[in-house]
């Protein structure tokens, strides 16, 4: 398939990296083996044998991929020709954008077969009718008005299917006041309560660059779609509607916040380095080492039982200030409120301490003392992680495309008996048309070739 | 028409719930909020840390008056029993007998300590589904770190991806694993429970808190490995959309505005009344307004500091026909409104308080009124779906410690009532 060389012009906010700033890269190796069947089959996993359809964008995308892992034969449904928006989805394998480069395409699609089909066209949906009669689960993202017309709202496809789990993933839910707003990650973070913890006072709130509104709805409504799925089985193969909101999957990690504004009346807020909770700073502290930061629990790392534990580290290396006097050590570990002078004082004695070391010993020497402290990761010292090494976590997946493989995340979850697999590469723009169309549904040769010519595949 | 009533989807599967904190217990929330027993394993001795960590009702710590623990346990039961007391593990063993699922969250080997790890609990039977959700797996250098999500959020990535452009890696205000990994656990349980359902054969799932959390990075993974490229923290910015962006509004409160597509960006256009800026030649495409991003803001800055005069009395008091100081022109709710109503995404960074209030959530009956005996009428979150058949349904506030004893010592584990008595005595449920 030829790929389209429309290199991005280099940005000033680092969407792409600059070419000068590519480093050679180790981790990409030239492929060994003879290409592989994509997607890899998954014959022991708990859900092999259970098909999937994904419709989805964004909101569903890596739903459907957990259920592939899981062993699910999960078709991803494009429009034919341009193929799925997502594809247009930065940032793109060195920069260049093509159908099949987007790494968002990549991370999110993995290990599902492809189909083109399209639904505007009556005979694109009676073909969806079909392959919705041999699935247990269809996950679909559509605004609620939209679905419908397509055939994907609940009465189309139980009236194709009744045993059919349909996955409805929106920006608000399928009704209520707000149903057809707009949204995006950023706008369900703010509606959701999640972004109002998040940020400080000088710049205000703040959301998590990597999108996590779709995070949290995608892992939430592959749980639901696995409740359904539960369901069908004890109540005689009855399949059901799941309608899940990205707001409320994002009221779901809120902390306490929303249970410290029902018994106290005060609402929780930011400052990311150490929450407010009326006058009350809690959670854990950022400090600044010789090599990056590292974070340390507050209760449980400086104050509270263990405090006694960091302040002995401190006094050994002569660094304690006056934190090893009596009273010191008393007031840090009764767990009292400290006053603003207080604090400042300790966060500048541990600061003292870090900055001159270097972050991993220092985690690792504060672990050996029983304090909770943990190094602040980017996502290439994941990569090079000796804990995740040690795991044997990272999966080498090849591109038969590219003539190369790459790593991707591993295991999630490491079950004993039916296993999480990677299922190699994400398709290309509905490589999987004769397989599905011919092999599953039974569709000849010549009548693909006309569907094709009429733009329904 | 008629329906027939359905069966919970996990009516009869029993859990024995040796989790703590947040991860554990939001999966095994999933399992109670739809059908099965699921029974919390406790101490007084070692209390479980959350039932110490506020909010308290009344402000006074109290182990049966946590806001924090009792959102992660609504629809469960509790039982008390101390693993230390000399009957405590053998007790254990025979309530796990009569459980189909296990889940647990300490560091690894404090199971194995007691005999509570899945070789032994699954001895003589095979259908025993055991799920162990530690911060970074049951093996590895770091297997016996200990944290919460406070910290693993910066270890897994979150911090570095969380702050402003140039400023410190903040992260999220929360101990954000928690509440993003625990999603991922419920998915292999369930499975797992579908496979069990189908073979009668249980398993155990080892879970690494981290190594689900890394598949909440998006792309960063392999923007790193493959174009070795570390995406970093860019604000309120996104590497997909212009604008994109937090905005101060009149209330002094924030709106997030963002433009993903072409749509949206000529609904915004359109909001803003088609202000010169907009048109510009460099301002026409998605990949040119990302270099434009800084640009977008300040214009988009401009236009919600458009300064007008205070008019009503709330906001200033004014003698009669002196302005009142400038402000800003729109609050929140009109922004939301303005570019809702022509199609751009747009919300209001919502408090809790707002989200208590929201109507949006109110419709979905995302909290739930939970009467508790000691804290009495509380707000619990339900799950973020719906489901129409078999819809999940919070039974019961949080339990009491101990709470349930007498069912669980005497109707699942069996003892009598003498020996109920007994144990009582002995300090083995304490």
């Amino acid at each position: 398939m030829a790929i389209s060389r429309r290199a991005r012009p280099g940005s000033a906010n680092s969407s792409v990296a600059p070419f000068e700033r590519r480093r050679t890269n180790r981790y990409n190796t030239p492929m060994t083996q003879e290409s592989p069947p994509v997607p890899l089959e998954h014959g022991d996993g708990p859900l092999t044998g259970y098909r999937v359809l994904d419709l989805a964008d964004e909101k569903g995308q890596l739903c459907a991929r957990l259920l592939a892992e899981l062993g699910a034969d999960v078709i991803k449904i494009e429009p034919p020709r341009e193929g799925d928006p997502t594809r247009a989805n930065g940032p793109f394998f060195k920069g260049e954008q093509g159908p099949n480069t987007s790494l968002y395409w990549w991370a999110m699609n993995a290990g599902k077969r492809s189909i083109t089909l399209q639904l505007r066209l009556e005979a694109g949906r009676e073909i969806l009718r079909k392959l919705i009669a041999s699935a247990d689960i269809i996950v679909e993202t559509r605004a609620p008005g939209e679905s419908a017309a397509l055939g994907l709202d609940y009465a189309s496809v139980s009236a194709a299917n009744p045993a059919a789990i349909l996955v409805s993933i929106t920006n608000f839910g399928q009704t209520g006041p707000y149903a057809n707003w707009a949204a995006t990650d950023i706008v369900a973070s703010a509606m959701g309560g999640h972004m109002h913890l998040n940020g400080d006072d000088e710049h205000g709130p703040v959301r998590t660059t990597a999108p996590q509104a779709f995070a949290q709805v995608n892992a939430q409504a592959a749980t639901g779609a696995m409740v359904a799925l539960y369901a069908r089985a004890v109540n005689a193969g009855v399949g059901q509607h799941v309608d899940v909101s990205m707001q409320e999957a994002m009221a779901n990690a809120m902390d306490h916040a929303q249970q410290t504004w029902d018994i106290r009346h005060v609402n929780t807020y930011g400052p990311g380095v150490g929450r407010q909770t009326a006058g009350v700073r809690s959670g854990r502290y950022l400090f600044e080492t010789a090599d990056g930061w590292i974070t340390a629990l507050a209760v449980g790392g400086l104050i509270g039982l263990r405090a006694d534990a960091a302040i002995d580290w401190l006094a050994e290396s002569g660094e304690a200030r006056d934190l090893a006097l009596p009273a010191w050590r008393k007031k840090l570990t009764a767990m009292e409120p400290l006053a603003a002078e207080e604090r400042a004082y300790v966060e500048e004695t541990l600061s003292l301490f870090c900055t001159p070391r270097k972050k991993e010993a220092l985690v690792a020497e504060a672990q050996n003392r029983g304090l909770g402290w943990a190094p602040v990761f980017s996502p290439g010292e994941i990569v090079e992680s000796r804990q995740l090494a040690d795991r044997e976590y990272w999966v080498r997946v090849a591109h038969d495309d590219i003539g190369e493989s790459f790593i991707y995340p591993g295991a999630p979850y490491r079950l004993s008996e039916t296993p999480w697999r990677q299922r190699g590469r994400a398709p290309h723009i509905g490589e999987h048309n004769e397989q599905v169309y011919s092999g599953l549904l039974g569709i000849d040769a010549a009548e693909l070739r006309r569907l094709k010519l009429k733009m329904v595949v | 028409m008629a329906q027939q009533a359905r069966k919970k989807p996990f009516e009869g599967l029993r859990v024995a719930d040796f989790a703590w904190v947040g991860v554990g217990p939001t999966v095994s929330k999933y399992l109670a909020d739809h059908g099965a027993e699921v029974i919390r394993i406790e101490s007084s001795t070692y209390p479980e840390a959350l039932r110490r960590v506020g909010p308290f009702v009344n402000d006074t710590p109290n182990i049966d008056g946590s806001g924090y623990y009792a959102n992660f346990n609504s629809s469960k039961l509790c039982m008390s029993v101390n693993f230390k007391h000399p009957r405590g593990p053998e007790l254990v063993r025979r309530l796990v007998a009569k459980c189909d699922v296990v889940t647990e969250s300490y560091t690894p080997g404090t199971m194995a300590r007691f005999g509570f790890d899945y070789e032994s609990l699954s001895a003589g039977r095979d259908d025993l589904l055991m799920v162990s959700m530690p911060l970074y797996g049951q093996t590895g250098p770091w297997a016996n770190y200990m944290g919460y999500g406070h910290v693993l959020q910066a270890a897994s990535g979150f911090n570095h991806l969380t702050g402003w452009e140039d400023g410190p890696p903040i992260g999220t205000g929360i101990a954000y694993t928690d509440f993003l990994v625990p999603h991922f656990a419920a998915v292999a349980v369930i499975a797992a429970l579908d496979y069990r359902r189908r073979t009668g054969k249980g398993q155990f799932i080892d879970f690494s808190q981290l190594e689900a959390g890394v598949h909440g990075l998006g792309t960063a993974i392999l923007d790193w490995t493959a174009n070795g490229h570390e995406q970093i923290r860019l604000g309120n910015h996104d590497i997909e959309a212009a604008p994109h962006n937090a905005y101060r509004c009149r209330d002094g409160r924030w709106v997030a505005v963002a433009c993903a597509t072409e749509k949206h960006w000529e609904g915004l256009k359109a909001a803003l009344g088609r202000p010169e800026w907009c048109d510009m030649d460099r301002m026409r495409r998605r990949w040119q307004r990302l270099n434009e991003q800084k640009e977008i803001d300040r214009h988009l800055g401009y236009w919600f500091e458009d300064y007008t005069r205070a008019e009503t009395e709330e906001e200033f008091q004014t003698e009669e026909g002196v302005e009142g100081p400038p402000v800003r022109k729109f609050t929140t709710r009109q922004v939301v409104e303005l570019f809702q109503s022509f199609g751009v995404p747009c919300g209001i960074v919502q408090s809790a308080e707002e989200m208590h209030a929201d109507p949006q959530l109110a419709h979905r009956h995302h909290y739930w009124k939970l009467e508790h005996p000691y804290m009495g009428l509380r707000t619990y979150d339900a799950p973020a779906f719906r489901l129409s058949e078999t819809p999940g349904e919070l039974t019961k506030a949080a339990p009491m410690l101990g709470e349930d004893n007498e069912y669980v010592y005497k109707d699942l584990i069996g003892v009598s009532d003498d020996e109920f008595v007994e144990l009582m005595a002995s300090g083995v449920m304490e």
